[in-house]
């Protein structure tokens, strides 16, 4: 275990030095002054306690140890200004609290800190090595008498390693000075030999610090049946329940409970009210309860429940939300579909717009053509569900609820009514003074208007389309009753502004009217489809 | 034991007494100079007045902090029973006993705030003035007779320490009796703990709240610092005038040079660290009211007036006093307590002078505080050196009979 003894040497042992005794320390410090000024430097002086003026004495100059602790304080304020400069300003530089990159006074207390770390470990290890150290051993200990050193007696000490070292010499001067005993000590190699104890010491401690990482392994590996060891009880035990577990406190014992009915979270109106919704979340909450049960019933593995309709049923709004039918609306919507819509969809919503026509042009073959606004389908859709497709988009269509706010979305549904209205508009949709030239629409396609999608959707011959002679189609001299006033601006206003309407020759006065007339009052739209 | 005592001249020069009386006239004359300075150079009689009412309460601090220094100093050693300290601490023991004086140096402070006049503290304005929510809600606290009441409590326990402190050693002159010793030491504690509520306080009071929306807990420790390191400037350039007349040549060796140069050193640094500490948390946190006095202490010239104190009252000192070498040579550390005790001074300008109201026309550079201030310092120094002349007179400058004087006489620092 231990070190390999050094070989013994065939010659007589190299002297290390002389060790003179004294038995007070008056007589030592005597000793050493005159030691010191036979010119020895290599000198040493070992006392039970600190006796002052013993440096003098023998002659100590002063220790370079607090150049070495200042140069290292200095390095470590310059690097851990440095460091903090290079991080904060240069390779990452982050706002942290709003203060600039290179924020000094946050610096200080790292450069602080660096400053006592450095000098501090700079100054123990410097100490360490100027003395020497570690040494194993000394070949003073050697000398019996030495114990005393700590005890009763004090010791001066020539090293051999002088440069006026004479063994002869030495022993002369230090026997004249008073010393009780004068002994030579042999150079031995006991500070080569790394102390048994010290090793055993050491293996020991390596030994022992494993231990916590073998229990860890061990339970790591193993089973047991015992209880876990709760370091931290109230962490792991605490007077909570968790979600998905059951509690009596409730008598569903459900952890988590539904919302009551009637109520809204607090923040949560988005997902409460039909305005933002476009439907009633009430009515709508029988149909999601029961694919609940039904998702339930296939993962537990029963008989499945019934299946229900993939597309929920919704009860849709039928009617505008309070303030969305006005004027000012009508701009916001109309700016709106243009902006989002148009592309697609074409300014008055066939379905031709510029992405539809290149598509078309291009025949790739897989390019499905946007919906017209005018097909029937989309004709008879409530309001609720035009806003919900607004915002949620429908096949592939993306929806636009993140770049409209609610009341954007229901400008855009409630242009395409009017859009929709304007191109299936009854006699009775068009104001007094304005004259009316209605034409009548060829036979055969009258009736194919379900038919017909978007195949075609410059065919507006499906409808019934009116030409407005007005000379000036202003909304205000437009308002015969006040209760639909902003449906008949609806009437004009798309129409005036939309130059692809096709107006057929032919004029004639007929089927249609009586309908429209009945449904004058509502949204065109959804009247002509009945 | 007082064959160990070398025969050594511990009486004050002669010519030093009758400086007394001179320092006293020409200190009351720099005082009523500087208020005509500020008064008359200042845009308006009022605005100057109250320079000048800031500036005699910040130079009244520059002396009396070393005082309460001096308190301290005494009462630590007796506290750790301090062998080394025992040849110097009389001196430390008169600067202490200044302070019944410095309670009537007050009296014109507490006119300011009993007057019902913002000339030094807002708060003394009263209820329904406009102070501010900050303030208002202080008023409880900062009123005139509250503030009297608690001035008055500070001094009674500064001058009772005081008092005690130098009559007993006073007594030990004359018995020798080494139970006096025990007696102080005994005190020393629970009158340390007093000193450390009544200098936190104080600091509080008299210095704060001039600013009385503003507000630091570290305040009063901030002050300690400043007290500590001017007494210990204070104290070496004390025994260095003293050993170039030919007193107290042996008494005090150059061990003991070493050890109040070493004491200076770490309060320069302590200085520092409280002063940083202060700082770095207003900055970081950056709250408008935490941040005002700051704010009133970075606008025009006083932002440089800050810098000079991060270089002159930390950086070069602290590089200056460092080396062993330097702090054994008594004219070299002369020099440096010099140095110590003016930046002092500038230190308790930059605490008092900014003061809210002030116009920022008036940086530190201006006439009126270049020679206001200026003037009223070196009368208030010209006073504070008045008194402890005074109270010197022909008392001994070292505790002679001080059971623990051999010891601190065969002192010596490690190598």
């Amino acid at each position: 275990m231990s070190a390999p003894k050094p070989k013994k040497k065939p010659s007589e042992p190299q002297s290390h030095g002389w060790m003179a005794e004294y038995d007070c320390e008056h007589k030592l410090m005597e000793a050493c002054r005159k030691v010191r000024d036979s010119g020895y430097t290599k000198t040493d002086a070992f006392l039970p306690f600190p006796v002052h003026g013993i440096d003098q004495a023998l002659g100590i100059k002063p220790t370079v140890l607090p150049w070495f602790s200042l140069c290292a304080g200095a390095l470590g304020t310059c690097t851990a200004l440095t460091m903090q400069y290079f991080f904060n300003a240069v390779d990452y530089p982050y706002i942290i609290s709003g203060k600039p990159f290179a924020s000094w006074p946050a610096f200080i207390p790292v450069a602080f800190e660096l400053t006592v770390l450095f000098a501090a470990f700079t100054t123990v290890f410097a100490m360490l090595g100027l003395n020497g150290l570690p040494k194993w051993s000394n070949p003073v200990f050697t000398n019996p008498r030495f114990d005393r050193a700590t005890d009763d007696r004090f010791f001066l000490w020539i090293d051999a390693a002088d440069k006026y070292f004479n063994s002869e010499k030495v022993r002369e001067l230090l026997a004249e000075t008073g010393a009780i005993e004068v002994d030579e000590v042999k150079d031995d190699h006991s500070s080569d030999i790394v102390p048994r104890k010290l090793i055993i010491t050491i293996l020991t401690g390596i030994a022992a610090s494993l231990i916590p990482l073998m229990v860890v392994l061990n339970m790591r590996n193993s089973k047991s049946g015992g209880s876990r060891l709760h370091v931290f009880f109230d962490m792991d035990y605490q007077p909570k329940r968790k979600t998905q577990t059951p509690t009596a406190i409730f008598e569903n014992n459900r952890v988590q409970q539904p919302p009551v009915p009637g109520t809204v979270a607090h923040g949560e109106l988005d997902n409460a009210d039909p305005y933002y919704l476009g439907y009633d979340p009430d009515a709508v909450s029988a149909n999601v309860l029961e694919s609940t049960t039904r998702l339930v019933s296939l993962q537990e593995g029963d008989q499945p429940a019934a299946a229900t309709d993939a597309e929920p049923q919704r009860k849709w709004l039928e009617e505008f939300p309070e303030g969305v039918v006005s004027d000012e609306m009508f701009e916001i919507g109309k700016a709106k579909f243009e902006q989002n819509c148009a592309v697609c969809h074409g300014f008055s919503g066939y379905g031709d717009g510029l992405v539809a026509q290149r598509a078309s042009n291009l025949a790739q073959g897989y390019w499905l053509p946007p919906t017209s606004l005018h097909d029937s389908k989309v004709a008879a859709q409530p309001v609720g569900q035009l806003y919900h497709t607004v915002v949620n988009g429908k096949g592939k269509m993306g929806g636009y609820g993140p770049s409209l706010n609610f009341e954007e979305r229901w400008a855009v549904v409630l242009y395409v009514k009017a859009l929709q209205r304007s191109q299936n508009a009854a006699e009775a949709d068009v104001p007094e003074g304005v004259s009316v030239k209605v034409v009548t629409p060829p036979a055969e396609t009258a009736p194919a208007k379900v038919g017909q999608p978007e195949a075609e959707p410059k065919s507006p011959e499906a409808s019934t389309p009116i030409e407005s002679e007005a000379p000036a189609p202003a909304s205000e001299s437009a308002k015969p009753e006040a209760e639909t006033s902003a449906a008949e601006t609806e009437v004009i206003r798309p129409e005036a502004q939309d130059p692809k309407v096709v107006v057929p020759e032919a004029p004639s006065k007929e089927a249609g009217d009586g309908a429209a007339k009945e449904s004058a009052a509502e949204p065109v739209g959804s009247g002509s489809d009945s | 034991m007082a064959a160990n005592i070398p025969n050594d001249n511990l009486n004050l020069p002669a010519s030093w007494r009758g400086l007394s009386s001179v320092f006293m006239i020409a200190g009351l004359v720099c005082i009523m100079l500087a208020a005509g300075i500020c008064m008359f150079s200042g845009d308006g009689f009022e605005k100057g007045w109250q320079i000048f009412c800031h500036s005699y309460l910040g130079n009244y601090m520059f002396c009396m902090s070393i005082c309460l220094g001096a308190l301290f100093f005494v009462m630590v050693q007796h506290l750790v029973r301090a062998s080394w300290s025992a040849s110097i601490r009389r001196i430390a023991e008169l600067l202490a006993f200044t302070l019944p004086w410095w309670a009537l140096l007050f009296i014109p402070i507490l006119i300011a705030a009993c007057s019902g006049n913002d000339w030094i503290y807002p708060w003394a304005l009263g209820k329904g003035k406009d102070l501010g929510p900050l303030v208002e809600a202080k008023l409880n606290f900062l009123n005139p007779l509250w503030f009297t009441i608690r001035v008055a409590v500070y001094f009674a326990v500064w001058i009772f320490a005081a008092r005690f402190y130098f009559n007993l050693s006073r007594q030990q002159d004359e018995t020798g009796d080494s139970e006096i010793t025990l007696k102080l030491q005994k005190f020393a504690g629970p009158l340390i703990m007093l000193f450390a509520l009544s200098v936190n306080f104080g600091a509080f009071d008299i210095m704060m709240s001039t600013d009385p929306a503003w507000f630091s807990t570290i305040y009063g420790v901030y002050l300690f610092a400043a007290s500590m390191l001017s007494f210990f400037a204070m104290m070496i350039l004390s025994c260095f005038l003293l050993q170039r007349e030919g007193r107290i040549e042996k008494m005090v060796n150059t061990e003991h040079f070493q050890d109040m140069s070493k004491f200076q050193f770490g309060f320069i640094v302590f200085w520092a660290y409280i002063a940083f500490s202060q700082f770095l948390l207003y900055w970081y946190g950056n709250i408008p009211e935490e941040t005002t006095w700051y704010l009133h202490r970075s606008e025009g010239g006083w932002f440089y007036l800050g810098l000079v104190l991060i270089a002159f009252h930390f950086a070069i000192p602290f590089l200056g006093t460092m080396s062993r070498h330097i702090r054994r040579r008594k004219s070299v550390m002369a020099f440096w307590a010099g140095f110590i005790l003016f930046v002092h001074w500038l230190d308790m300008t930059f605490l008092i002078m900014p003061f809210p109201t002030l116009d920022h026309a008036v940086n530190p550079f201006s006439w009126v505080m270049l020679a206001g201030n200026l003037v009223c310092g070196v009368g208030m120094l010209c006073i504070f050196l008045s008194l402890v002349l005074m109270r010197v007179g022909d008392i001994p400058l070292v505790a002679v009979k001080d059971p623990w004087l051999p010891e601190a006489l065969a002192y010596e620092v490690g190598p």
